[in-house]
């Protein structure tokens, strides 16, 4: 089995720029999911009844529903019943940060959960609020704490970013494919995206464990 | 705007027929990647160093890639590694799916059987058991109990990443309301009507995960 | 003759006068772990019949030494034997041994997805391949013996951290051990549950088995040890009987640890 590289450095550019845009799209909806996930989260824990539910409805679908059928209702669906076009970017960053919010409104719920009450009860010991005592003591507690699954998360949102691909989003799978397709050695091609989508992922999740063990002991209470 | 949902009912035979296909394609995946997840978990546990590393190389690798990029690679390259050019869709799909999940499934197994407290393997050496006995008498019925949740968890992300495979006209659910709506043109219902199948089935689901992870919860 | 030495092999000749053979031997035990030396030449016979009852700081390799005697830990240096044969290196032939000797440990380590009926028949059951019948009946008596027959059918985690440490010497005793390790059996416990686990490890002592214990409980090292041996940094830095080592340690040592437990005699 020949390899011809040339086809990778004919492309490169080209595939360049993919990777630009998996990582922008990665970078872009891992803020914006991590946003609507604690707001999603301090809802679920110490809101109105009411909205409780609808969140918790919100988050299990999620967990029900594939990644591939929110980005494409998003792509497809959604300017019909908004009227709005919208670019292939734009409804991938949509469609991934509402399915990947509600995973990330579980991991900092069960952040906040884990904190023992003690700590909260201390803090209010010592004359503050409620509110402060969760942003000063509980949180920082917390974000430690979830660290190791937010790592996981992170390599998700990037794994989730090749799915994009599907509403013609122009990041490295989606440039490996069209290189792929007009050259006709789609092995090359697609053994080399294997290797760039490892480079790039490997090393978040050893980074996170790295991290992780220097700072677990600020969150072991 | 004018909605036409008859379309859904019209086509409710292509589109049963591709829940069918998903249902099938998941037990498929996971009747291979239990056992071979195992064998891969024993190998990385127990093996030689050099089959350490090699499991650990296959493990690290597939959890460390997009699985839609695995499915088109196994389209691919399937044919020619394997020589057989005949191979239908849906095999390579299962293929690629199956090697998705024996990773993580390896790793879920080698950690359930590590978290095992060091004592207990210690007592049952020391009332004079082999390490295979003490492996099959006190290990395993223990991990177990921790590695059900996980694998109910395990489960319920397969069913999801079987739409992934539909990128390569696998005939499972996603696809089968794709080509339903390129027939028809009725984009929003059909889209809609995918997403509220794939909610039907799977929100039970994710309440069983539930479930079960309350149930094994596992108290030191 | 005295007694009681801080040198040699632990006054070895005026106790095997006495007749009861040689069960353990430690001969110029080392044992290291990376670059520290946890055991730097231990000398100790232990006989039949004997209680002898390791003491010492935390970190002197008393634990250690009865982790080497089982083989859960080997050697560097110096030989163990068990009754006359040195203690092998192969696996198999170490199980063999370890048949006859039992251990009991710190955190009880008792099979949590067995009941306490079904631990004690464990060993018998899979090690000694008795049948089950014979094996749950010899379990009750045991349990019984122990003063736990009514929770045969109790998971451990129903059971209390004294009831748990019960269960296990119990199944310790179910292979009919020649010598009984215990591996501070009684640390972890709650102080209202330590007694009774001491009452049986006495009363086990009375019937005349050889015991081996690593304890820090000085009032039963006295009571019911025969023998007993000081550690420290790795070594044996004085042995000999109870009331020696209690009432006129030899060895400033001895001396120092004992007041750091506040014992007063």
């Amino acid at each position: 089995m020949d390899f011809d590289l040339s086809v990778i450095t004919d492309h490169a550019r080209f595939l360049a720029s993919g990777v630009g845009v998996t990582l922008a799209l990665a970078a872009l909806s891992g803020v914006t999911s991590l946003v609507l996930g604690l707001v999603v989260a301090l809802l679920r824990l110490y809101g109105p009844r009411g909205l409780r539910h609808v969140v918790v409805l919100y988050i299990d679908s999620m967990r029900a529903i594939p990644v591939l059928v929110v980005l494409v209702w998003t792509f497809f669906a959604l300017p019909i019943v908004t009227g709005l076009t919208m670019p292939p970017f734009a409804a991938a960053l949509i469609g991934l940060t509402i399915h990947l919010a509600a995973y990330a409104a579980e991991i900092i719920r069960a952040g906040i959960e884990s904190v023992r009450p003690g700590q909260t009860r201390a803090a209010v010991a010592l004359g503050m609020s409620p509110a402060q005592a969760v942003r000063r003591i509980v949180l920082p507690q917390a974000v430690v704490r979830t660290l190791p699954a937010f790592g996981s998360l992170l390599s998700i949102t990037i794994k989730d970013t090749a799915i994009a691909s599907v509403i013609a989003v122009p990041e490295l799978m989606r440039q490996s494919e069209t290189v792929a397709g007009q050259s006709f050695q789609p092995i090359e091609v697609y053994t080399f995206a294997m290797l760039v989508y490892f480079l790039m992922l490997f090393p978040v999740t050893r980074g996170v464990d790295r991290i992780y063990r220097r700072v677990a002991h600020l969150g072991r209470s | 705007m004018t909605l036409d949902w008859s379309v859904v009912w019209q086509h409710r035979d292509a589109l049963l027929a591709g829940t069918a296909t998903t249902v099938l394609l998941t037990f498929a995946t996971m009747a291979i990647a239990v056992p071979c997840g195992i064998v891969v978990a024993v190998l990385r546990l127990y093996g030689p160093a050099p089959v350490r590393a090699v499991a650990t190389a296959y493990v690290e690798l597939f959890r460390n890639l997009p699985l839609i990029l695995v499915v088109f690679w196994a389209f691919y390259v399937l044919p020619i590694w394997t020589g057989l050019s005949g191979l239908s869709p849906l095999a390579t799909g299962l293929a690629a799916l199956a090697l998705n999940v024996t990773a993580y499934n390896a790793e879920t197994f080698r950690a359930g059987i590590n978290s095992i407290r060091r004592g207990q393997v210690e007592a049952a050496m020391a009332l004079g058991m082999s390490r295979l006995q003490a492996l099959r008498r006190v290990i395993v019925p223990q991990a177990v109990r921790r590695i059900t949740p996980v694998l109910a968890s395990t489960w319920v992300s397969l069913f999801k990443d079987t739409s992934l495979v539909s990128v390569i006209a696998v005939t499972e659910l996603a696809y089968s309301a794709m080509q339903v709506r390129a027939q028809t043109f009725r984009v929003l219902e059909m889209l809609t009507a995918m997403a509220a199948i794939y909610w039907l089935l799977g929100y039970p689901q994710a309440k069983l995960v539930d479930w079960i992870q309350r149930r094994y919860a596992v108290t030191e | 003759m005295t007694a009681n030495s801080t040198t040699g092999n632990g006054g070895g000749a005026a106790r095997a006068m006495a007749g009861a053979p040689c069960i353990v031997r430690y001969q110029g035990v080392i044992k290291r772990f990376g670059a520290f030396t946890a055991l730097n030449g231990v000398d100790l016979d232990v006989h039949a019949g004997e209680v002898v009852c390791l003491i010492g700081p935390s970190g002197s390799g008393k634990s250690t030494l009865l982790r080497c005697t089982n083989g859960l830990e080997t050697i560097d240096g110096g030989a163990i034997e068990f009754e006359g044969a040195t203690l092998p290196r192969d696996e198999r032939a170490l199980r063999a041994m370890r048949r006859r000797m039992g251990m009991v440990f710190q955190s009880f380590e008792l099979f949590p997805h067995f009941t306490a009926l079904q631990n004690v028949a464990e060993g018998p059951r899979t090690v000694l391949g008795q049948s089950a019948v014979a094996a749950d009946a010899r379990a009750k008596a045991l349990l019984a013996k122990v003063g736990l027959a009514d929770k045969a059918a109790s998971y451990p985690s129903a059971l209390s951290g004294g009831q748990q440490q019960r269960v296990a010497i119990a199944r310790a005793l179910a292979m009919e051990p020649d010598v009984m390790l215990f591996d501070e059996p009684t640390s972890a416990l709650d102080p209202e549950t330590i007694g009774e686990v001491l009452n049986v490890m006495k009363a086990l002592a009375e019937e005349g088995m050889t015991m081996v214990v690593v304890t820090h409980e000085m009032t039963f090292a006295r009571r019911v040890g025969d023998w007993i041996a000081v550690f420290d940094a790795g070594r044996i830095v004085e042995q000999g009987v109870p009331n020696q080592i209690f009432d006129a340690p030899a060895t400033d040592r001895t001396r120092d640890f004992l007041s750091h437990l506040g014992w007063t005699g």
